[in-house]
């Protein structure tokens, strides 16, 4: 069974890469539409995953009752089964074979519950910590997977083949109670190289069959390279990528997978091998990157320092982002700027970014990241290496276990209980509020802290990394789960609704203590009527015009600071609770902006009753009339927690900024300042506000329209409705300034 | 402590010369062109912009107008213009926004404050700040006080002007500019006179003599439709500009149409209602016969 382009084009067509990435643009768009009409709305990276044939069913093996299956046998059995039964999907004009249809972790079911949506093992409950993680609207991360980044350059070194006789040498140096990993991990890398040999026989079978000469042989460089890659090391800049593409595909077939690495310098090696000795053109090399882009919308990093501050942007850089301009599809590069960035690859960057309007590359901020990792004790070495490997997050490849992006605090729910509570208690006044609000944040960070621990002892036997330990630096060496062999602990623990916090505080001190416009009794009375009424609306009106997060110097920017300020001591304190663990505190509330807002009342900085509350560390639209960036910047900047996780910037800019040089040179600069100025992590989304109106209304217009729609990039027409609303009303908003 | 009429302070400024910029906008113009898409900025006075569409039917307003210019009148809300005294009462309590009014008094001091919080920006994109209006030499004290303290944080200042004003009395402030940029939006006087209230004599005086300070200047002409936008006007502009040797180089602005909401909010009629922005094309012709006066033409 398999997905093929086989005989597609007469014998006599002829090809250059140009067309070839085209033609493979044109099939990428193709099945993004398929899968808009066959799943909806999915508000998430695109992964490069095709939808399944519909004649392939593949049904999982329960080993529990429950119907789902846990464990280190569960998985096992269930990844080896899928792998033997998993159709190829080839293409013709492709580089590259990798394509995926399943995630494992989807196959396994979901819970139906939408506090808890991920099964987990019933032996190992936690009813106990679930009164806080609901009280406090808190994802707790328990039963969560990947989000840390593997050491790609390991899986390089050793192939299958090298990976599975380094497991085997451990084996036989570890004792009995450490062999259901091994024998697991054993099993599942042998049911890897026999898929990549099944994968390559039947390459080879379809260059037999394939009547255009062009493809014929490509079909047949695809079956040899994929038989040496079965278990071999990879030589050339084609082998890596091939194997890349595999891991990619292999690991997002288990449980969705996780980040790519620095891509300049991963594959620098090959490039200039095969460059030296003439195996392969620059045009070569832009192709296979290409396609490498087609495969999977990966993040990798491109730039950044080395540990003697020197930069490493390289040729392979540039090759990278012309790759990716050529595909011109979402691609997740990140680009590392320190103060000794190659400044035409920068403004290179940016300018792609304006041309293609595609959200990419985006930008990430060496100075403050490596200050704040180096506080939480690594040194510089360690602290250059951790990468941008996700949405909003970074993370050393092979040696972290962060559980990064997976777990949040509402803090509009923290406020809001701290809100009725104080309004049932005889004394209200903001110094209580702020005080009540401080002792139930506390609550919940060490309800998070313990969510977190909790995990961290019963993972493996609910969902071991079965494919992340391969490329993880300690858990083949010492028999178990990177959940409890990591090199480090490095837990992120984000909060979520800064803004909505911040501004609530704010609007009460303004309009209450200061102005004495209104009661505290009064407030309460409208927030419970949400805002009912010509009145509530013109008391609603007068709160959301108070001072506000990102006026610059506001009330609301002084309550942001201070509020980030107790989170982070909060969440570093739970290191004392828990040695051998280290907590690290970001801003950042990925589609959960939704979910989170469903679940608070109508809150006192004027937003209505199941709104959404802020987007990550960003204002709520209207902050400022001019909606200066860098005053937006400047109050993110304020905010950082400060630890070497992010509260990234989200920026939407017009097409029109860029239009000009002279106005790509002001853009980036601006980049420049507000990395240097202490920002981490940049997004930039280059809105072209009627299109995106054009395409809410409907998405089958623009089905390449990509947008960052946070920190990642994402097809338009793949979120769901609500999700494209928040990105209209971004717009709506700014036009109306 | 000295105060200005400030319609806004506009972070963020990419158009306004160098780098990342402050613009800060003065109210109060010495000329009135038919065209302005910033008619708020024209008298010196303040006023009252209102923005029916923003009016939620609170009746707040009514309560506190002194003059009974907001009444109600069988539920609905009324406001005569005619008897608004500009106080700016209804605006304070008016935070659905119905109500503005268009300039705040602001002290330097207090707009310093917010222009500082992006030194950092402009330090490195060779920015600054723009002081622009209105005219900025109708509050040319309050202007010199904010160029001074500017010049003080070591800041690239800039300003916009018609240049219709003295010669004598504002080079002392002219002087003290890291640029200039002045308009010249007709070459022939009359026509000059017709569109904008004053003949261009004043100005063209003004042009030489702004040559001698030897401060890099720039020159822009607003492209209105029917109006500017002569091949001859930009023709005779051009000729004017081109015996300037501080002119880094003369800028065509195409008409800008945002200004119909603020007539509106104004209870003004705004002549150029229906006018619409000019085609790339025509620009860039109007732009190549300025260059051929060995100057540099750009089309913003």
């Amino acid at each position: 069974m398999m997905i093929q382009y086989i005989n597609q084009y007469p014998e006599t067509e002829e090809f250059d890469y140009a067309k070839r990435l085209r033609l493979l643009r044109e099939r990428k768009l193709a099945q993004t539409a398929e899968k808009v009409e066959k799943e909806g709305g999915l508000n998430e990276d695109d992964y490069g995953r095709v939808v399944a044939p519909d004649y392939f069913k593949f049904k999982i093996i329960p080993n529990h009752p429950d119907g789902h299956f846990y464990g280190y046998s569960g998985w096992t059995e269930n990844y080896t089964r899928l792998l033997a039964e998993h159709p190829l999907y080839v293409d013709p004009l492709d580089a590259f074979v990798g394509r995926g249809f399943f995630f494992l972790i989807r196959l396994r079911g979901m819970t139906g519950d939408p506090s808890y949506p991920y099964p987990w093992n019933p032996a190992y409950p936690f009813d106990d910590l679930k009164p806080l993680f609901d009280r406090y609207n808190i994802i707790c991360g328990i039963g969560r997977d990947h989000h840390f980044n593997p050491d790609i350059k390991m899986g390089l070194d050793l192939g299958w083949g090298g990976i599975l006789r380094k497991l085997e040498h451990y084996r036989a140096l570890n004792p009995p109670e450490t062999y259901e990993f091994y024998d697991s991990e054993i099993a599942v890398v042998k049911a890897i190289i026999s898929f990549l040999r099944r994968i390559s026989h039947q390459l080879a079978e379809l260059a037999l069959i394939e009547r255009n000469p062009v493809l014929s042989r490509n079909l047949k460089e695809m079956a040899d390279i994929n038989f040496r890659m079965a278990d071999g090391v990879p030589q050339t800049m084609r082998e890596a990528i091939q194997w890349m593409c595999w891991f990619s595909m292999l690991s997002r077939l288990y449980n969705r997978g996780s980040a790519g690495g620095q891509l300049d310098q991963l594959l620098l090696p090959y490039y200039e091998n095969d460059i030296r000795t003439g195996r392969i053109t620059d045009e070569d090399a832009k192709f296979y990157l290409g396609c490498l882009f087609f495969n999977d919308s990966r993040y990798y990093q491109l730039g950044g320092p080395d540990i003697n501050g020197n930069d490493t942007i390289n040729p392979l850089s540039y090759l990278i982002l012309e790759a990716a301009d050529a595909v011109n599809i979402a691609c997740n590069l990140t680009v590392r700027v320190h103060d000794r960035t190659d400044p035409v690859f920068l403004r290179k960057a940016v300018g792609y970014l304006f041309s293609n309007k595609n959200g990419w590359p985006r930008f990430s901020g060496d100075t403050a990241l490596v200050q704040g990792f180096m506080r939480c004790g690594f040194p510089r070495e360690e602290a250059i290496r951790r990468i941008s490997s996700g949405c909003h997050w970074m993370s050393i490849p092979g040696k972290e276990y962060t559980l990064n992006d997976i777990v949040k605090i509402n803090t509009a729910r923290v406020f809001e209980v701290a809100w009725k509570e104080m309004m049932d208690s005889p004394e209200q006044s903001l110094e209580a509020l702020h005080n009540r609000f401080l002792s139930h944040l506390r609550t919940a960070v060490e309800a998070t802290a313990d969510g977190i621990h909790f995990h961290l002892q019963h993972q493996d036997q609910n969902e071991p990394e079965l494919i992340l330990n391969l490329l993880s630096h300690g858990p083949i060496e010492k028999g178990c789960d990177v959940t409890k062999g990591a090199t480090y602990f490095n837990l992120c623990m984000d909060g979520a609704a800064l803004a909505t916090v911040a501004d609530s505080f704010a609007a009460i001190e303004q309009r209450i203590v200061r102005e004495k416009r209104l009661t505290f009794r009064e407030l309460d009375t409208f927030l419970q009527s949400d805002f009912a009424g010509t009145e509530g609306e013109y008391i609603r009106q007068m709160l959301q015009h108070s001072e506000r997060y990102c006026q610059g110097n506001s009330l609301g920017d002084a309550w942001a600071v201070r509020i980030s300020r107790e989170y982070s001591d909060l969440v570093r304190r739970q290191n004392e609770r828990y040695p051998g663990l280290n907590f690290i505190p970001g801003w950042f509330s990925w589609s959960n902006t939704l979910y989170f807002g469903r679940h608070v009342g109508a809150t006192p900085n004027g937003r209505k009753a199941g709104t959404a509350i802020n987007h990550g560390a960003n204002p709520h639209p209207g902050f400022r009339r001019d909606g200066a960036v860098t005053a937006m910047c400047n109050s993110i900047a304020a905010i950082q927690p400060g630890y070497g996780n992010t509260a990234p910037v989200q920026l939407e800019l017009d097409p029109g900024t860029g239009e000009t040089p002279e106005a790509l040179d002001k853009l980036v600069c601006m980049v420049r300042t507000l990395l240097k100025t202490g920002n981490t992590l940049l997004n930039i989304n280059i809105i072209d506000g009627e299109k995106i109106l054009k395409a809410h209304e409907n998405p089958a217009l623009y089905p390449d329209l990509v947008v960052r729609v946070t920190g990642f990039t994402a097809y338009f027409s793949m979120l769901s409705k609500e999700f494209r609303q928040l990105v209209v009303d971004r717009i709506i908003n700014k036009r109306s300034a | 402590m000295k105060q200005g009429l400030i319609t806004a302070v506009q972070r963020f400024s990419l158009n306004d010369g160098p780098g990342i910029r402050t613009t800060i906008f003065l109210k109060g113009c010495s000329l009135h062109c038919a065209w302005c898409h910033n008619p708020e900025t024209i008298r010196m006075e303040n006023e009252l912009m209102v923005h029916p569409e923003k009016c939620i039917g609170c009746g707040h307003c009514v309560d506190v107008c002194p003059s009974g210019a907001h009444r109600r009148s069988a539920g609905e809300l009324l406001f005569d213009r005619r008897r608004c005294i500009r106080c700016g009462k209804c605006a304070e309590v008016c935070f659905p926004g119905a109500m503005e009014m268009a300039g705040q008094w602001r002290s330097v001091d207090d707009i310093m404050e917010e222009v500082l919080q992006d030194q950092a920006y402009y330090t490195d994109s060779g920015g600054g700040v723009t002081l622009s209006g209105g005219e900025v030499f109708c509050q040319a004290e309050f202007a010199n006080l904010l160029i001074d303290a500017c010049r003080k944080e070591k800041l690239h200042t800039a300003v916009e002007t018609n240049l219709f004003a003295d010669f004598d009395r504002i080079s002392p402030i002219l002087e003290k500019l890291d640029l200039i940029l002045f308009d010249l939006k007709l070459f022939d006087s009359g026509l000059h006179r017709k569109w904008t209230g004053v003949g261009n004599e004043q100005i063209k005086e003004n042009i030489a003599r702004l040559d001698t300070l030897n401060i890099p200047l720039v020159a822009r002409t607003p492209l209105i439709p029917g109006v500017t936008d002569s091949e001859e006007n930009i023709e005779g502009i051009a000729g004017l500009l081109a015996n300037l040797k501080n002119l880094q180089y003369y800028e065509l602005l195409n008409f800008n149409p945002l200004g119909d909401p603020k007539y509106h909010a104004l209870g003004l009629e705004n002549p150029f209602k229906n006018a619409q922005t000019l085609p790339a094309e025509q620009v860039e012709k109007l732009r190549s016969i300025a260059e051929k006066h060995s100057i540099r033409g750009k089309a913003g």
